[in-house]
C-alpha cells in the first residue's frame, strides 16, 4: 500500500513545474485546464456506467448461466432503456462541446484589448522576438526570451522563416503553429509571476528538441523597466572587451545585431542584451562565461548542425570576445 | 535449397540498400573534423565532400544569401558579376573560385569575415549555379524568401 501511494505523490510531483498544462499560470492556461478536468470527469463517468454494466451482466451470467437461445426474445426493459442511454450520450458530448466552446471563446477572444504587440519569429533554431515599443512604434529585437507582463493581455503574431515550427507555453496557453507564409496570433494572459518555459512543438529538424525559450512574467512595472532596459542600445566596453568588440565586428557582426555597434547583420540573433538572458542557443546552455566561449569555439559540439559557424579565432581574440559578451547586460 | 520466400526477402534488402545509397548525396558531418585551411590545389581531396553533397552546396547558397552576394550577383546580374554564365575570369577550379570569394572583393575581404568552412560551402554553391535549371532557381527563391539577406532581413515567409 505504502509504495503505490508513494509513486502516485511522486508522478503527481512531476504536474508542478514551469513547463506544465497541469500548473496553469495564465487565463488561456487555466480554461484549458478547466476543459480537460471536463473532459476527465465526464469520461470517467461513462467509463464508471459501461465497466458497472459489464460488471452487471457478467455477475448475472456467472449466477444462473442460460443457454444460447435459438431467436433473442423481445425485452421491454432493453426497448426503454435504449433511449435513456442514448440522451446520456447526447447530454455528455453537449456538455463537452458546450465547454469546449467556451474554452474558444477564452482562447480567441480574449478578456481583455492587448496591452503589448510582440512579434515571435521561428528560425531554425531560435525565436527571434520583437517588441511594438508603445511610445515610437518601433520594434525592440531580443531573442529566445519573452517577457509578460502579469494581468495583462499580450497579442503574440506568429511566424517562421523558414520551416513549420509551433509555439507553446504549456503552462500559460495553448500551443499554436509558426507557418512559413501565414501570421498566426495568440494571447498570453499570465496570472502568475515567475519564469516559465516554452518550447517548438513541431519537429523542425536536427536540434528541434533544442528550440526552446524561457518566459518570465513579471509585475507591469517590472516589465516595461525591462522593456525600456531592451530598447537602450548597448553600452561602449572598455579594456579587453574593448578588443573583444573589435574582433566582434570583423567575424560576427555579418551575422548578429549589437545595437549601438557598427554589427547590423539580421541572420541571427540580436545580441544587444545577450548577458541579460537566461541561457543561450535557445535553451541549450544556462548563460555562463563557459558556455559562451565554448559556444563561439565550437557551436557545432554543443548544438550539432547549428547554422552558427565555428569561427576560427585566436585563444586570446576568443576570450576577449566572451568577455564582451558576457558584459552585455 | 533457399526457400522463394528468402530469396525474395533477400532482394528486397538488395533494392533498399541500393535506395539507401542516394541518401550519402545529402550525408552531412558535424563536428571538429571541418577544414580549417583553403584548399591546397584544383585535386585537394576535401573538394568533393563539398562539391558532391547537396546538403554543402545548399548550405552555401543559405550564406550566400546572408552575406549579402546577392546584393550584386543577383540571378540577372550583368558581365562579371553573371555567376551562372560559365565564364570564370580567374579560373573555374574549386580552388581559383574559392581564392576569388575570399580575396577577390576588394575592401571588402571576405577571407577575414567569412569562416573557412563557410568559404567552402559558398564556393560548391558557386561552381553549381551554371548548372541550375530555371525550375531549380524558382525552386531556390522560394525557400530562401525569408532569409535575412546582408543587414536586412524580409521578415518572416509571407
Amino acid at each position: 500500500m505504502r509504495i503505490p501511494a508513494l509513486a502516485v505523490c511522486l508522478s503527481l510531483a512531476a504536474c508542478a513545474g514551469a513547463q506544465s498544462v497541469l500548473d496553469p499560470g495564465g487565463d488561456q492556461a487555466q480554461a484549458l485546464f478547466s476543459l480537460f478536468g471536463l473532459m476527465i470527469g465526464v469520461c470517467g463517468i461513462v467509463y464508471a456506467i459501461v465497466l458497472a454494466g459489464l460488471g452487471r451482466v457478467l455477475l448475472r451470467a456467472w449466477k444462473r448461466p442460460v443457454a444460447m437461445a435459438d431467436d433473442i426474445p423481445d425485452d421491454r426493459r432493453l426497448d426503454r432503456s435504449l433511449p435513456v442511454a442514448a440522451a446520456a450520450i447526447v447530454l455528455g458530448l453537449t456538455v463537452l462541446i458546450v465547454g469546449s466552446f467556451l474554452a474558444d471563446r477564452i482562447l480567441f477572444t480574449g478578456r481583455q484589448t492587448p496591452a503589448v504587440f510582440v512579434r515571435v519569429t521561428g528560425h531554425q533554431w531560435w525565436w527571434r522576438i520583437q517588441y511594438r515599443d508603445p511610445a515610437s512604434g518601433r520594434w525592440i529585437e531580443t531573442a529566445n526570451e519573452l517577457h509578460l507582463p502579469r494581468g495583462e493581455t499580450s497579442r503574440v503574431s506568429l511566424g517562421a522563416a523558414d520551416v513549420i515550427h509551433s509555439f507553446w507555453v504549456p503552462a500559460i496557453a495553448g500551443k499554436l503553429d509558426m507557418i512559413p507564409g501565414r501570421r498566426n496570433v495568440i494571447d498570453l494572459t499570465p496570472r502568475r509571476t515567475g519564469w516559465f518555459r516554452g518550447q517548438c512543438t513541431e519537429f523542425c529538424g536536427a536540434q528541434h528538441a533544442h528550440m526552446a525559450f524561457d518566459v518570465k512574467v513579471d509585475s507591469p512595472a517590472g516589465f516595461r523597466a525591462w522593456l525600456a532596459a531592451q530598447a537602450t542600445p548597448a553600452p561602449t566596453p572598455g579594456g579587453a572587451a574593448g578588443r573583444g568588440a573589435q574582433v566582434f565586428a570583423g567575424s560576427c557582426a555579418t551575422c548578429h545585431a549589437i545595437r549601438g555597434t557598427e554589427a547590423r547583420g539580421r541572420a541571427g540573433p540580436d545580441l544587444t542584451h545577450l548577458a541579460s538572458r537566461r541561457s543561450i542557443a535557445a535553451g541549450t546552455a544556462t548563460m555562463t562565461r563557459g558556455n559562451l566561449q565554448g559556444w563561439i569555439a565550437q557551436p557545432q559540439a554543443m548544438k550539432p548542425g547549428t547554422s552558427m559557424p565555428a569561427v576560427t579565432l585566436m585563444p586570446a581574440d576568443a576570450d576577449a570576445v566572451a568577455t564582451y559578451l558576457a558584459g552585455l547586460r | 535449397m533457399v526457400s522463394p520466400f528468402r530469396r525474395s526477402g533477400r532482394a528486397v534488402s538488395v533494392a533498399a540498400m541500393l535506395l539507401l545509397c542516394g541518401c550519402s548525396r545529402e550525408a552531412r558531418d558535424i563536428g571538429p573534423s571541418i577544414p580549417q585551411t583553403p584548399p591546397r590545389g584544383a585535386t585537394d581531396p576535401r573538394i568533393r565532400f563539398y562539391q558532391d553533397n547537396v546538403y554543402q552546396i545548399a548550405q552555401g547558397g543559405r550564406y550566400f544569401t546572408w552575406y549579402g552576394c546577392t546584393a550584386c550577383h543577383a540571378g540577372d546580374a550583368p558581365g562579371v558579376r553573371d555567376l551562372t554564365d560559365r565564364q570564370w575570369r580567374r579560373g573555374g577550379t574549386f580552388d581559383r573560385v574559392y581564392a576569388s570569394i575570399a580575396h577577390g572583393h576588394g575592401r571588402h575581404r571576405y577571407a577575414a569575415r567569412i569562416p573557412i568552412e563557410q568559404l567552402w560551402q559558398i564556393t560548391a554553391h558557386v561552381r553549381d549555379l551554371p548548372r541550375h535549371t530555371p525550375e531549380k532557381r524558382r525552386r531556390l527563391a522560394v525557400d530562401q524568401v525569408g532569409e535575412p539577406r546582408g543587414a536586412d532581413w524580409p521578415g518572416p515567409v509571407r
